[in-house]
């Protein structure tokens, strides 16, 4: 007979959000352990030894180990209980509660059980096929977050002269890593007319080391047998390659940053609805999915850009799932915060109307504008009106919404963006 | 000139093939002269072909054709020399990895030979895995004798091997309401090639089978028989299961050419030295017209048939309970290829392909965006599947003959050589029956000069170990108990541990590469594709094999992953960093 350990709150994964989460949960008086698959926790940011960490929430430039070590210490003082090494092989609801059944070496294999649980498990790299470039399928292919892993936590080179296609923060973060350790970046590639990065990266990771930033274009191939020996790139025009615009460039290594997957791979057999635009699931301001009980937050939410917000919706889902589990919420009154013009995407993408506190609420807007209002409404009730500089889909916006403003009997809040 | 020369003569002319000219040899027409595309080329060998002449060799040249050339390993020693077998078979795919197990029944000495740092790193490694339920061919063909007998085979050598092997059965769905009057035709062909149950389903019949499937079908063609199992892993399978029975498996071993006397193999000429046999085996895939003109016996010549499969996430798995394919059956006639489908796999992925597009290259895996473009058609006919759900794709060169079909004899002029050739789809498939045939021909001939029985002690069950992934939880616990590494996992997409990898790493045949892990046990095949793991499996390898980092390679020579520590080549008075840092 395997053993069964009985938990208020499981958190699952160990990196920033699950740390959050779990320390919150403690708080508020609810028996909670974290669930981490590695040897440490930190998640990600054990290899992100860069600074800007923090500044959200501690005023202060921290690098990502630092950070992290910031919530591990409050972990620590409360001793909330890990299993580290640990992996979860299955997800059950058996009645109210959520059975989840655990390998590692230690303990062999066992059950934990929780009638809430913390989703936390942060988010996967899109590899250079998921985003189909051909050619051949040599060595020297990596996605930036493994390329970061063999020099920070490894401490090899991957590549001497490379490529790096795309122009999100961690391809940014690594074209200067990588010319800092004495490697030849040739440039950073985006399809995009514009960098998908944070205007910072883009200014102190590539400018301020004279790396070339290539809008509008792609690499198109891969050659070499064993070894990268070189890439094809090509100007494209609506994610079309312009004819006779190929070029060869020679290089060891094609190193790809293109996007982040939200994993919840785990909550599959649950059948928990997923968001197709964040591929996190949905959730209403508590960070409490569809699915009773069951709470997301951090990357495996949807993909931030700061670390601060990551920790601050770890922090919501961790209390609010400890009162769940102390109270069972009562039945929720949900209507869905439906993203309109210029909105690519909301978060929380429901509210409880039958709580009337105040709600965080992010989005990101489809395409970069200038001079517009943000407005939030339902028919006829105008909630939030703000105005806006500029908007990019690389920088994520944080708004507060007063639930005691919106009425019980409406049927959905809007929001969109729109031109002055 | 005789008649047959004078018909084909006449169909190149037909075609307005000017600059080719032709000639006899043997039994084997031989096509020379120049034409201007590759298409050309392969145009006037089809011409050729099944006239009555036993082959087609077609020595056309192409002006400008982009071919290639046999990669090599690039060791050079003595380590074989003066070896002698009684049988040493070329290349280690599954057809010459199936007859080396299927030899190993008997009291010889058998070593195989395989250029590349691994096994299955060819044809064999780069299909779709399906076990064809054998309807496709021409009932007097090669092909459809060995398909149904080999895919017979499978149930049985699949448990003594311990490879996953599932029959979701196939389905041929008719694309419009007049395809169901070709079903006669269906019906007759499967019952002249022997297939193993078949039964036309109805419009509604197939939805109630498989709940997503597109509206644009007209009921379909059920072939219960066909099968689906991972060809890398059986290949392997079958070549551990024959070094457990005595077998030498001589990796990074390339043959150069023999030395012949009088129609006699004498010398077998390789990279490591020489070495001698009392056959020869010709298994060598796409480059068995080559060994084949080693020996002086090229009758046939061989074309690349390139064939890109795409793979989805598992997720989709549960979406597609049988393989299906729709193949536009009014105008299927001509064509060389099955048409390509959805693939359903052991592990749970599906599979979408394969294309067909001549090459003039061998072992040129490269893929373009309009393979994938390709591949799209088959996606619809299941309404669940995205593009988005493609984790990964890959390409793979078919051997083909230009009779469109296997060679599998005796040499005519060579009195140890044994062809094995031309072995394209359903070349998977019929491998265990190909074995057998071939297996008997060597005997025959052995047993001129030797007596040849059967071993005593010849053990088809394979060795294995504990597959986590397979266990319930109670087993596992056991497992982790005896070996606290299986309690560790590595692979998260495919739920694969620690020990599972050390145990592969110390199997009969080494693994030497990240490939080669992830074609035995699929380490990085999911769908973060290594992005997670890879670190991680390069210390277990390097801890294991006690090699440093970087000389872990992906695959072969020349594929390291790593070039040096950091901080090793770097100097900060380095001008140009200077320049950047003011």
């Amino acid at each position: 007979m395997l053993i069964t350990q009985k938990w208020d709150v499981i958190v699952i994964g160990g990196g920033p959000a699950g740390l959050a989460a779990a320390i919150s949960a403690h708080d508020q008086g609810a028996k909670t352990c974290i669930i981490e698959r590695e040897e440490r926790l930190g998640g990600i940011l054990k290899q992100c030894i860069h600074d800007g960490f923090g500044l959200v929430t501690f005023k202060e430039k921290l690098t990502g180990p630092e950070y992290a070590w910031r919530y591990i210490e409050q972990a620590n003082e409360r001793n909330v209980p890990v299993f580290l090494n640990s992996f979860v092989m299955d997800l059950k609801k058996e009645g109210n509660i959520f059975k989840l059944s655990l390998i590692n070496s230690k303990e062999g294999a066992f059950y934990l059980s929780a009638p809430a649980i913390v989703l936390a498990m942060g988010c996967r790299e899109r590899t250079a096929k998921q985003v189909f470039i051909h050619g051949t399928r040599p060595a020297g292919v990596f996605t930036a977050g493994l390329a970061q892993y063999f020099i920070n936590i490894q401490g090899h080179m991957p590549t001497k002269k490379c490529v790096i296609l795309g122009s999100g923060d961690i391809g940014l973060i690594m074209a200067r890593r990588l010319t800092l350790e004495g490697a030849t970046v040739h440039g950073v590639y985006e399809i995009l007319p514009e960098p998908s990065g944070l205007t910072r990266n883009v200014v102190q990771c590539l400018q301020d080391y004279c790396i070339p930033l290539h809008l509008n274009t792609t690499v198109a191939k891969v050659h070499g047998k064993n070894r990268v020996e070189g890439v094809t790139i090509n100007s494209v025009k609506n994610f079309k390659p312009i004819p006779g615009t190929e070029k060869y460039i020679d290089c060891d290594a094609l190193i790809v940053s293109v996007g982040l997957i939200p994993e919840n791979e785990i909550i599959e057999p649950l059948n928990v609805p997923i968001d197709p635009k964040t591929r996190g699931p949905f959730v209403d301001q508590n960070l409490m999915t569809m699915f009773d009980g069951i709470f997301s937050c951090g990357n495996a939410l949807h993909v931030n850009d700061l670390v601060d917000y990551v920790s601050e919706s770890g922090n919501i889902a961790g209390s609010n799932a400890a009162n769940f589990a102390k109270e069972n919420l009562q039945k929720r009154n949900l209507i869905p915060v439906t993203p309109k013009d210029n909105i690519l995407y909301v978060v929380p993408q429901y509210v409880d109307l039958n709580q009337k506190s105040e709600v965080v609420i992010f989005f990101r807007s489809s395409r970069t504008l200038r001079d517009v209002k943000l407005k939030v409404y339902s028919d006829g009730n105008n909630y939030i009106s703000k105005k806006y500089k500029v908007v990019r889909p690389p920088e994520m916006e944080r708004i507060i919404l007063n639930l005691s403003k919106v009425p019980s009997n409406i049927s959905e809040i809007n929001i969109e963006l729109k031109g002055e | 000139m005789n008649k047959l020369l004078e018909k084909v003569k006449a169909g190149l002319k037909k075609a307005k093939f000017d600059n080719v000219d032709l000639y006899e040899w043997r039994s084997s027409i031989v096509l020379t002269g120049r034409v201007n595309s590759w298409d050309e080329k392969i145009q006037a060998g089809y011409i050729a072909a099944n006239k009555g002449y036993k082959g087609v060799v077609n020595d056309i040249k192409v002006v400008g054709a982009k071919t290639d050339e046999m990669a090599k390993p690039d060791i050079y020693d003595n380590s074989l020399e003066g070896e002698q077998f009684d049988v040493v078979i070329i290349g280690g795919g599954i057809t010459g990895c199936s007859i080396a197990r299927e030899l190993s029944r008997y009291n010889i000495t058998i070593a195989l030979i395989e250029k590349e740092e691994d096994l299955a790193k060819h044809a064999s490694g780069r299909n779709d895995g399906m076990i064809h339920p054998g309807i496709a061919d021409k009932p007097s063909s090669k092909k459809a004798h060995y398909n149904i007998r080999g895919n017979r085979a499978y149930g049985k050598i699949c448990e003594e091997l311990g490879v996953d092997f599932q029959r979701p059965g196939s389905f041929i769905l008719f694309n419009s309401p007049i395809s169901e009057l070709l079903l006669p035709i269906l019906m007759v062909r499967a019952e002249q090639n022997g297939v193993d149950g078949y039964k036309f389903f109805t419009r509604r019949k197939v939805k109630e089978m498989i709940p997503y499937v597109t509206e644009k079908q007209f009921g379909g063609f059920f072939l219960p028989s066909a099968g689906v199992l991972s060809p890398y892993k059986l290949t392997v399978a079958m070549a551990e299961n024959a070094v457990q029975n005595g077998v030498k498996i001589l990796l990074n071993t390339v043959l150069l050419g023999f030395e012949m006397e009088k129609g006699h193999i004498a010398k077998i000429k390789t990279n490591r030295g020489n070495i001698t046999a009392g056959v020869v085996v010709n298994a060598a895939g796409i480059w068995a017209d080559t060994v084949a003109d080693y020996a002086t016996d090229r009758f046939f010549s061989l074309h690349g048939r390139k064939g890109v499969d795409a793979i989805l996430d598992k997720k989709t798995g549960k979406y597609q309970p049988a393989i299906m394919a729709m193949p536009d059956l009014l105008s299927f006639k001509g064509s060389h290829t099955k048409g390509g489908g959805l693939i359903t796999t052991p592990e749970g992925n599906l599979l979408i392909g394969p294309t067909a597009n001549e090459v003039p290259t061998r072992e040129d895996y490269s893929t373009e965006p309009n393979d994938i473009d390709e591949l799209m058609k088959h996606l619809e006919l299941n309404t669940k599947l995205k593009r988005t759900d493609i984790i990964t794709y890959f390409a793979g060169i078919r051997a083909c003959t230009y009779e469109e079909d296997f060679i599998i004899e005796p040499s005519s002029y060579v009195d140890n050589l044994v062809h094995a050739a031309g072995i394209q789809s359903p070349g998977l498939a019929s491998a265990p029956a190909i074995a057998h045939d071939i297996s008997k021909m060597v005997c025959t001939i052995l047993k001129k000069t030797k007596e040849v029985k059967n071993k005593e002690n010849f053990n088809p069950k394979r060795i294995t170990f504990p597959e986590l992934n397979k266990l319930s939880l109670e087993d596992r616990a056991k497992i982790i108990k005896e070996n606290p590494f299986y309690g560790r996992i590595v692979c998260r997409c495919e739920q694969i541990s620690e020990g599972e990898i050390k145990n592969t790493l110390h199997s009969p045949i080494p693994v030497l590469s990240l490939d080669g892990l992830k074609r035995r046990f699929r380490i990085g095949a999911g769908r973060c594709q290594g992005g997670f793991c890879t670190p991680r499996v390069m210390e277990i390898m390097s801890e294991e094999l006690n090699i440093k980092l970087t000389d872990i390679k992906k695959k072969g020579a020349g594929s390291e992953i790593l070039f040096n520590e950091t901080k090793e080549n770097v100097s900060y008075s380095d001008k140009k960093l200077k320049t950047m840092l003011e």
